[in-house]
C-alpha cells in the first residue's frame, strides 16, 4: 500500500493496476470561495492510501470543511485536481457526478437525518434516489440497521432516538448504496466519550468488514489515534505533514501536530522531577503494569479502544527513557 | 325573525362560502405552492440561486399580498369575467379569491420551507440527489407541518376574505350579516351568522392544528 503523500506525480493514475489507485488524490487543490480574501486550500496535495482509515485532523479554519465539501461532490476545485479513485471530480459530468456520490458514503456531525422519515425510511432514501423498487430497498435497509443494532429501531423517527443511536442510522444510510468511499465529517463531536467509542468502533468495523475507504475529518486527536491507520495534519489550507499514525503521532514534526496532541493532554498536578508521558499500550495487563511500577510511574488517565490502551503517565525524568526500553512505544510526549 | 326562517338562509350562506372558499383554497394551494417553492430555490444561496428572478417573483407577491381584497375584487372583474363568463355570483367569487390567496400561500409557503434546516438538504445532495428530488423528497416532506399550518391560516383568511364576496353578489356568511343585520337590521341574524363564522373558523383551526401535529414527528 502507498504511503500517504507520496509525491503524486510519481504516481500517473492511469498507468497503475486499480488497486493501487488511491482513493483520494488531491494534487494542488486551491479553493478559494466568493467573497474571501484567504483561500481556504492552497495548493493541497494529499493522498489517501486506497483501504486506509484516513484521519484528517486540524484546528477550525485548516480547511477541514472545503476538503470535505470537495469529496462529496459539493465544491470542485479552483485550481489542481482532485481524483477520486483515479476519476478527475472537477471534470466530470453531472451525470457522473451523482454516480460518484452515490458512491461516497457521508456521515455528519449533526446527523442530518430527515426529522419526518422513520430510521428505515432515512437509510432507503439514498436508495430511493437512485430509483431502486420499495421492496428491494427496504430488506437493504433493513439488513443494515441490523448491522449498526438498530434491529428493532426501524420504525423509530429522529426524535425518538437517542445521538449514537441516530448516527448509527447516519452510518446505516451512508452505506445504503454500498459506498467504496466513507467519509465521517466530525462524526462524533456531538456525541458523549462514550459514544463517540462505540460509533469509531463501529466505522473501524464496517472498514475492516466491507474493505473500504475511511476518511475522517476531525479536531480531536484521540478520534485520530482510536480509528486510524493513516493521519494527515491540515493547517491554513496546507498539508503540514503525513504518515502512518503511530508513526507520526510517536514522532510529531511540526508544531500543529504537537498542539493537536497536547490538546487531549490531562490537567494534572506533577510532582517535583516528575514528567508527562503519553504512551500507546496494547493492554494493560499486570505485566505492564509491574514494569510501570518498577518505573515509579503514575496512570494519570487511561483510554480503552481498539487499538489499544491511552495511557498517560507521571514518571520521574530520569525514567522517561526507559519507557521505549520496555518496549512500550512512546506516542508522543 | 324566527329560527325557522333565519335557519334556511343560514345553511344556503353556509353552503356558498364554502362553494367559494373551498375551489379557491385548493387552486391557490397548488398554484401558491409552487410559488413558494419557487421563491425558496431561487433565494441567494438556494439551489436555484437567481437574483433576478427571485426579486421579480419577491415583488409578485409583495404586490398581491398589500392590495386591498376589495380592490382587488373590483379590479380582477374583467378577468373574471374572462375565466368564468360571469362577473358575479359564487363561481365568479372563487377568482379573486384565488388570486387574493396564490401570494400569501406562496409567502407562508417559503417561511415554511426556510425552517427545512440546511443540513439536510446539504446530505440530500452529497447523495446526488436533483433539484427535483431535493423538494419532492426532502424538502415538502420535512416541511409538511409548517405546509399543513399554512394551508389552515389560508383558509381561515379566505372565509375571512368572501365576507366581501357580497360586493359581486357572491352570496355566503359574511355577505348575510350585512344584508340582514347591517341593511336591515336584523340584529338575530347578525349574531347567528357571526356564531356559524366563528364555530366554522374554529373547526377549521382546530382541524389544521390536529393534521400538523399528526403530521410532525419531531
Amino acid at each position: 500500500m502507498s504511503d500517504i503523500a507520496l509525491s503524486p506525480s510519481t504516481l500517473p493514475p492511469s498507468a497503475l493496476p486499480t488497486s493501487a489507485v488511491p482513493a483520494l488524490q488531491f494534487i494542488d487543490v486551491r479553493k478559494t470561495y466568493p467573497g474571501q480574501a484567504q483561500p481556504a486550500l492552497r495548493d493541497l496535495t494529499l493522498i489517501v492510501p486506497r483501504g486506509s482509515r484516513t484521519g484528517i485532523i486540524g484546528r477550525s479554519g485548516a480547511g477541514k470543511s472545503t476538503l470535505v465539501r470537495l469529496i462529496s461532490g459539493l465544491e470542485t476545485p479552483d485550481a489542481g485536481q482532485l481524483l477520486i479513485a483515479g476519476q478527475d471530480a472537477g471534470q466530470l459530468s453531472s451525470k457522473a457526478r451523482r454516480e460518484r456520490q452515490s458512491h461516497t458514503g457521508l456521515v455528519f456531525q449533526h446527523f442530518n437525518l430527515l426529522a419526518q422519515r422513520t430510521a428505515l425510511g432515512n437509510v432507503t432514501l439514498p436508495l430511493e434516489l437512485l430509483g431502486v423498487p420499495r421492496e428491494r430497498r427496504e430488506a437493504r435497509a433493513r439488513e443494515l440497521l441490523a448491522q449498526v443494532g438498530l434491529g428493532d429501531f426501524a420504525g423509530r423517527y429522529p426524535a425518538q432516538l437517542s445521538g449514537g443511536q441516530k448516527q448509527r442510522v447516519g452510518i446505516a444510510r451512508a452505506l445504503a448504496t454500498d459506498p467504496d468511499l466513507l467519509l465521517a465529517d466530525e462524526a462524533t463531536s456531538a456525541l458523549d466519550p462514550e459514544t463517540s467509542a462505540g460509533i469509531l468502533e463501529l466505522l473501524t468495523q464496517l472498514q475492516r468488514e466491507r474493505d473500504l475507504t475511511l476518511v475522517i475529518v476531525t479536531h480531536q486527536m484521540e478520534v485520530v489515534r482510536a480509528a486510524t491507520t493513516h493521519v494527515a495534519v491540515l493547517d491554513a489550507g496546507q498539508l503540514v505533514e503525513s504518515g502512518e499514525t503511530r508513526a507520526l503521532l510517536g514522532h510529531p514534526g511540526h508544531e500543529v501536530t504537537r498542539a493537536l496532541l497536547d490538546a487531549h493532554r490531562p490537567e494534572v498536578q506533577l510532582a517535583p522531577g516528575e514528567v508527562l508521558r503519553h504512551v500507546n499500550l496494547k493492554d494493560l495487563s499486570s505485566q505492564t503494569l509491574a514494569a510501570l511500577a518498577g518505573l515509579g510511574a503514575r496512570i494519570v488517565l487511561a483510554e480503552a479502544h481498539p487499538q489499544g490502551v491511552d495511557t498517560w503517565l507521571a514518571l520521574p525524568e530520569a525514567q522517561a527513557g526507559l519507557l521505549a526500553a520496555l518496549n512500550l512505544q512512546a506516542v508522543g510526549a | 325573525m324566527s329560527w325557522a326562517e333565519i335557519w334556511p338562509l343560514l345553511w344556503q350562506a353556509t353552503l356558498e362560502t364554502f362553494q367559494m372558499v373551498l375551489p379557491a383554497a385548493l387552486i391557490a394551494e397548488v398554484l401558491g405552492l409552487a410559488l413558494g417553492v419557487l421563491l425558496t430555490l431561487t433565494r441567494p444561496g438556494g439551489l436555484l440561486a437567481n437574483r433576478l428572478v427571485n426579486r421579480v417573483l419577491d415583488a409578485i407577491v409583495n404586490i398581491g399580498r398589500s392590495l386591498p381584497f376589495i380592490i382587488l375584487l373590483v379590479l380582477l372583474i374583467p378577468f373574471t369575467r374572462l375565466i368564468t363568463g360571469t362577473s358575479i355570483g359564487s363561481t365568479a367569487a372563487i377568482v379573486p379569491l384565488t388570486i387574493a390567496a396564490i401570494p400569501f400561500v406562496a409567502r407562508l409557503v417559503d417561511g415554511a420551507l426556510y425552517g427545512v434546516p440546511g443540513g439536510v438538504i446539504e446530505a440530500a445532495r452529497a447523495m446526488g440527489a436533483s433539484t427535483g428530488q431535493i423538494v419532492h423528497k426532502v424538502l415538502l416532506p420535512e416541511a409538511r407541518p409548517a405546509l399543513i399550518q399554512s394551508f389552515t391560516v389560508m383558509l381561515v383568511n379566505l372565509i375571512g376574505y368572501s365576507a366581501m364576496a357580497g360586493a359581486i353578489g357572491g352570496g355566503g356568511l359574511g355577505d348575510l350579516a350585512i344584508r340582514y343585520g347591517y341593511q336591515r337590521f336584523e340584529t338575530d341574524v347578525m349574531i347567528a351568522t357571526v356564531i356559524v363564522l366563528l364555530l366554522l373558523v374554529q373547526g377549521v383551526q382546530w382541524l389544521g392544528d390536529w393534521a400538523a401535529s399528526r403530521a410532525d414527528h419531531r
